[in-house]
């Protein structure tokens, strides 16, 4: 609780999205969101983290702009959103769902992919241009007049991430990547999440996967009935057995292995917890 | 707009209905689709001519050029009313289909078999007459009448089914070389109305996910002895059936909320690919057309 406002380092980048207060209800009793407030800054990778109906998706849809929050307001680039200014929010915020089928409607990879800059009413070339960008960028040539449902899990996925691309957005939230992909297609997942951050995108992904939001992320943000009750960098999340509690986290594995090691003394105090397997190997390298 | 998607999802639901009434072995369909069984299966119906055409080398062609093509064949061998011209028809169109397009012969001598039975059922009426008293060249005693035939009505019925199976012919030209999406793109263009253009876009997108939904539930659903006598497969089946209608529902709205999140104003609008007609695709069709012309010329 007492981490709210997170930890950047170094000089603030410009606040692109800023969430001010957000209620939202799907029924009468249970708020969806109770006073949601966050700000999302230009090129920041953010962990949303949090048991399930904790209000990840719910917040990820507001922010959208396909859910309309009860009170609270969005504001884009300083800009206050109003339902005439809805598509903006759509255009510029991205959302990769869950299941690709849920998301998926054309009959051909590249209808699929032209659907978002269709909506966007560009003119036809540079909607063509656009979508042979974003399947070169997803691996993807060569599958354009595929129909979905002769498509792999894996494919199905990189399409359903080419269809956001392909609509340019300034923040691209991904909902639950890696729940269907087998480890080789996660694998290609991460690639693609550090080929974008190169690329300065801002991405969010909400995740159950401690190991992978602790070495992904710059930022976890943890939300628990419909609040958020933690916001800062990794290493300051996890070490907060308070908040791992109540959101029914765990502990990623590297940090508990790194304390076990640092209890018996193995490890130097002052050296820096390694965040992947890398940087784990760094720390004893030349020793063992 | 939202009723819109959920109605396309409830039409696509009770297709399905139907075709689990009608049909059995839909387990049997997951794991053959694309193993190219042999043989004549209905079941497998729905994904196999889906495939075919995803398959065909003719996929490249224009499909308002197809559709136009295979048009002009069928309005001639329906128009033309020649035994000859129709062979020619069954001829030009399994050549283009099994030589050009590449499908194998033995699959589309048995997705032809499909229309068999209402064909039959059909020409028995025409070729066979009842009547109180002995008539007709041939005729056989029931009793308290008689069924009669003559060499004239077999040679109409052979007529009309060489007649039928030549439109069946040039139809098949067009769905076996032609993935669906083409298709509902050519009613587009000759401007059916959108409502209907989109539904079935949504209908054929839709139908797969709830193929496989409908499987994953009646596995479930045998994996408990769901199907093990009558009774209980009709109770399993109806649940199932019920329970598909539910999710569909369910699903329609995260459907929904995919589309918004993606700009959808009412207008589904995709990019569509532009094939030209190539002069060797032309010339096979001109030739093929007049070829037709010339034995109806020669025969009349």
């Amino acid at each position: 609780m007492a981490m709210m406002g997170g930890g950047m380092n170094g000089e603030k980048k410009e606040i692109i999205l800023q969430a001010r207060d957000l209620h939202y209800a799907y029924s009468e009793e249970k708020m969806a969101l109770d006073g949601v407030s966050l700000d999302i800054r230009e090129g920041e990778k953010i962990a949303v983290m949090g048991s399930n109906g904790a209000g990840k998706s719910t917040f990820f849809l507001n922010i959208n702009g396909v859910l309309k929050s009860e009170s609270g307001e969005i504001a884009y680039r300083g800009e206050k959103m109003t339902k005439k200014t809805l598509n903006h929010l759509r255009k510029n915020v991205g959302i990769v769902f869950q299941d690709a089928d849920n998301q998926i409607i054309a009959s051909t990879v590249r209808a699929e992919v032209s659907f978002g800059p269709m909506n966007l009413k560009l003119p036809r070339t540079e909607v063509a241009g656009r979508v042979d960008e974003a399947l070169a960028y997803m691996n993807l040539q060569g599958f354009e007049n595929r129909p979905p449902h002769y498509l792999s899990g894996g494919e199905k996925k990189r399409v359903s991430i080419a269809d956001i691309l392909a609509m340019h957005p300034e923040i691209i939230i991904f909902d639950e990547p890696t729940a269907a992909l087998d480890p080789v297609n996660a694998d290609m997942l991460e690639e693609v999440l550090g080929k974008m951050a190169e690329d300065g995108k801002t991405i969010l992904i909400s995740t159950h996967d401690v190991d992978f939001a602790y070495r992904w992320a710059e930022r976890i943000v943890v939300f628990c009935g419909g609040r958020i009750i933690a916001d800062g960098e990794p290493l300051e999340v996890f070490r907060d057995s308070e908040v791992l509690k109540r959101a029914n986290l765990k502990r990623p594995m590297l940090l508990d292995i790194y304390e076990i090691l640092r209890g018996q003394g193995l490890v130097k105090e002052g050296m820096a917890c390694p965040r992947n397997v890398d940087e784990f190997a760094a720390l004893f390298a030349g020793k063992l | 707009m939202e009723t819109y998607v959920q109605m396309g999802l409830g039409l696509t639901a009770i297709a399905m209905g139907l075709q689990g009434i009608f049909q059995s072995g839909w387990e049997k369909r997951r794991h053959g689709h694309r193993h190219h069984r042999l043989g004549h299966k209905h079941d497998g119906a729905v994904f196999s001519i889906d495939y075919y055409a995803y398959a065909s080398r003719l996929r490249g062609w224009n499909p308002g050029f197809k559709a136009l093509f295979s048009m002009v064949c069928l309005v001639l061998c329906i128009a033309c009313d020649n035994a000859y011209v129709s062979l020619g028809t069954i001829l030009l169109m399994g050549y283009i289909t099994v030589i050009m397009g590449g499908l194998s012969f033995r699959r589309y001598i048995s997705l032809m078999t499909i229309p068999i039975v209402f064909l039959f059922f059909g020409s028995v009426a025409i070729a066979v007459g009842v009547a109180p008293f002995p008539v007709g060249q041939y005729h056989v005693h029931m009793g308290f009448f008689y069924l009669y035939c003559s060499d004239e009505s077999i040679l109409a019925t052979l007529r009309l089914i060489a007649r039928a199976f030549g439109a069946v012919s040039a139809m098949y030209m067009l769905t076996l070389s032609t993935p669906a999406s083409e298709v509902i793109l050519v009613l587009r263009r000759i401007h059916v109305p959108r409502l209907i253009v989109e539904l079935m876009n949504m209908i054929y997108r839709y139908i797969f996910l709830m193929m496989d939904t409908q499987c994953r539930m009646k596995n479930a659903a045998e994996s408990r002895l769901g199907y093990c006598d009558f009774r209980t497969s009709c109770i399993s089946f109806g649940q199932v059936a019920g329970n598909l209608l539910v999710v569909s529902l369910k699903k329609g709205n995260a459907y929904y909320q995919a589309l918004e999140a993606r700009c959808y104003d009412g207008e589904l609008r995709f990019l569509e690919e532009e094939k030209a007609v190539t002069a060797g695709q032309a010339a096979v069709a001109v030739v093929g057309v007049a070829a037709l012309l010339a034995v109806w010329g020669l025969t009349v």
